[in-house]
């Protein structure tokens, strides 16, 4: 069994059994999403207040991972488009995730849903290693497709 | 039989005589009568050929008539009906062509190009702004021997007011090509010119295009191509020019009036009194995540309120800018939000103007790669998935259509873009998705498409021109892009 297939089972056992739904925060119906965390002005939820420092799961997509072997990727709500005739650069949205993973990252590809769980953190930190400043985030987390 | 029923009807449609007694059967069908009362409408329709005072162009991006349809079919159907039936605001204008949308270079168009057809009246290369197509893109050398007269200096040379309205940043494509003259359209601010490019940045033509009365008001976003790299906005967010300049700053100096959120756009002056809005660092938020920033029918409205201060009439160009990048991410429940903000949009303009004296047109400068698959019954949701006809009744059944795999499927997709099954962790293969109709309707679904790419594009095929007012007329037929420019401008200038 490689890494992937380790982390994606050990995520699928984890959201049946391992994580009961008192200490893994998911809609009744499925995991949180990502919008869910934030207001249109983009300031926290309500609901991303009361549940920072609590495991949630949310659904997503990773964005291409910033370099290699690293713990660390960025969830965005919808595939990370890279627009061309939007865009004269590439820029991130402003409603995204970051994740910081238990494993080194596996890469899935931009385009597959993924469901994530990890411990939410909310409030502005800059990355050390890679200077990736993010809002929100999920530590210790785990991943695999949804 | 056939000749007799066939002159039967056109006694009844001269008006006056009934259907005899060997009356068609249908003739108190409710399809047969709608109809035979839009004919008598149409048939009544008579040119106009007054001058026009005003000209209105209002551009949704990237929404052809297949975009146009699903995003009927949303409205209709958040109104309560099939959506079929609905009708959007612009397809109740009497007058009605297709365009042809390539580039000189380019069978599948993009913006600048377009916009520079409507703009200017000339189709010209991919990618450059106010130019012809002898200019080389990026060449900035060029530009002065390949200018073209933009909108913005051929109305003022009438005497007219201009206004520049885009959900896009006011310096993306679309709307540049109404005031500005680039060899590319990245040119937005100073630092994406080449290295001894003379030709000044497309922020900065806007500017000073405002503040030579080329421009009466200006709202959409791009704050960040006005302000210098070291300077934040009313958001806190950094700037991108490297020259230093706030042109923020010299336009309120200037004289003009400066708005960026909804307080101070409902602050500002509509008394003619140069206007420039910037509500968002980049583009102004989608409709249906918009937060304190004005919507397309509000700029519309203000934009003519001001501009109806100048005697002599106005020309307004109003383009929906993120019905484009909604489609460019696959992502059709934001495209069509949009598409009814742009519809809402058109009927403003109508509500505040006269067909008398005023020519609306209505288009959009390119569709994209969209699709639409059957068989879905009535009222299966535009957004969801394609739901069985019943073939004892109208409304669609609650079972969705499946396909060869077994699994449901949407009723619009996309040919290519980010949505795509196939992956790069499985070789570039992959298979459909499981798919339930709450996943498919969900606000930041994803149509599945077929060929991989991080972004969906354009596509070449054809846009319809709906229009109203003085000459509107003579847009009907299949027409190049570049003509929608000469019939505003022969409706504006006719004796």
């Amino acid at each position: 069994m490689d890494r992937r297939q380790l982390l994606f089972s050990g995520l699928g056992l984890g959201l049946t059994t391992g994580f009961s739904l008192t200490s893994t925060a998911k809609a009744a119906d499925g995991p949180l999403k990502l919008r869910e965390l934030y207001n249109k002005d983009r300031s926290f939820s309500e609901l991303a207040k009361s549940l920072a420092g609590h495991r949630i799961a949310v659904d997503g997509f990773m964005a291409p991972p910033l370099k290699a072997e690293i713990s660390f990727f960025v969830l965005t709500k919808k595939p990370m488009a890279v627009c061309p005739f939007c865009e004269t650069e590439a820029e991130w949205p402003e409603d995204i995730l970051a994740i910081y993973t238990k494993r080194t990252v596996e890469v899935i590809s931009f385009n597959r849903k993924i469901e994530t769980s990890g411990i939410l953190e909310l409030g502005t930190l800059k990355d050390p290693d890679t200077g990736f400043v993010s809002r929100v985030r999920l530590v210790d987390a785990v991943y695999g497709l949804a | 039989m056939k000749t007799i029923i066939s002159s039967t009807l056109a006694l009844a449609l001269t008006g006056s005589v009934a259907f005899a007694q060997d009356a068609l059967p249908q003739q108190d069908n409710d399809w047969f009568t709608a109809a035979q009362a839009q004919l008598e409408a149409k048939a009544a329709v008579q040119p106009n050929t007054n001058k026009a005072k005003n000209v209105i162009i209002l551009i949704a991006d990237g929404n052809g008539v297949g975009t146009n349809y699903a995003t009927r079919l949303f409205d209709g159907q958040q109104n309560g009906n099939y959506g079929d039936e609905h009708v959007l605001h612009h397809e109740t204008f009497p007058h009605l062509a297709l365009a042809k949308t390539y580039n000189v270079n380019a069978q599948t168009p993009d913006s600048a190009g377009t916009g520079t057809a409507m703009h200017s009246g000339v189709k010209t290369k991919a990618g450059v702004i106010g130019v012809d197509e002898t200019l080389n893109r990026g060449d900035c050398s060029q530009v002065e021997g390949a200018t073209v007269a933009n909108a913005a200096e051929i109305y003022t040379a009438m005497g007219k007011a201009v206004g520049v309205i885009s959900t896009a940043r006011l310096t993306h494509a679309t709307p540049a090509s109404a005031y500005a003259h680039s060899a590319d359209r990245n040119f937005e601010d100073n630092s994406k010119l080449p290295e001894g490019c003379q030709v000044p940045d497309i922020a900065t033509q806007m500017i000073e295009a405002v503040k030579a009365g080329r421009v009466d008001v200006a709202l959409g976003g791009g704050r960040r191509h006005f302000i210098p790299t070291d300077v934040t906005d009313e958001e806190g967010k950094g700037g991108k020019r490297t020259d230093g300049k706030n042109l923020i700053e010299e336009a309120k100096a200037a004289g003009v009036q400066y708005v960026f959120d909804d307080a101070s756009f409902e602050a500002a002056k509509l008394d003619g009194t140069p206007l420039v809005g910037l509500f968002e660092s980049s583009h102004m938020k989608y409709e249906a995540d918009r937060t304190g920033e004005p919507s397309l029918a509000e700029m519309t409205e203000a934009a003519i309120k001001a501009l109806q201060n100048n005697e002599q009439g106005f020309f307004l160009t109003v383009e929906a800018g993120r019905v484009d990048h909604a489609n460019h991410d696959g992502n059709l429940a934001r495209v069509v939000r949009d598409g009814v903000a742009f519809a809402e949009a058109v009927a403003k303009a109508d509500e505040l103007t006269n067909d008398e004296d005023t020519l609306i047109i209505v288009t959009a400068d390119h569709e994209h790669a969209i699709a639409f698959q059957g068989y879905a019954g009535r009222g299966s949701d535009i957004l969801g998935l394609s739901m069985k006809i019943n073939p004892a009744g109208i409304e669609a059944l609650d079972e969705p259509n499946t396909a060869a795999d077994n699994k449901p499927y949407t009723t619009v997709g996309y040919l290519n873009g980010s949505g795509s099954i196939l992956t790069e962790d499985q070789d570039w293969t992959g298979t459909r998705p499981a798919l339930t109709q709450e996943e498919a309707t969900d606000l930041d679904y994803v149509q599945q498409a077929l060929i991989p790419m991080s972004s969906e594009t354009h596509s070449g095929e054809d846009v319809a021109i709906y229009a109203k007012g003085p000459f509107a007329h003579l847009l009907n037929g299949t027409v190049e892009q570049n003509f929608v420019f000469h019939v505003m401008h022969h409706a504006a200038t006719a004796e």
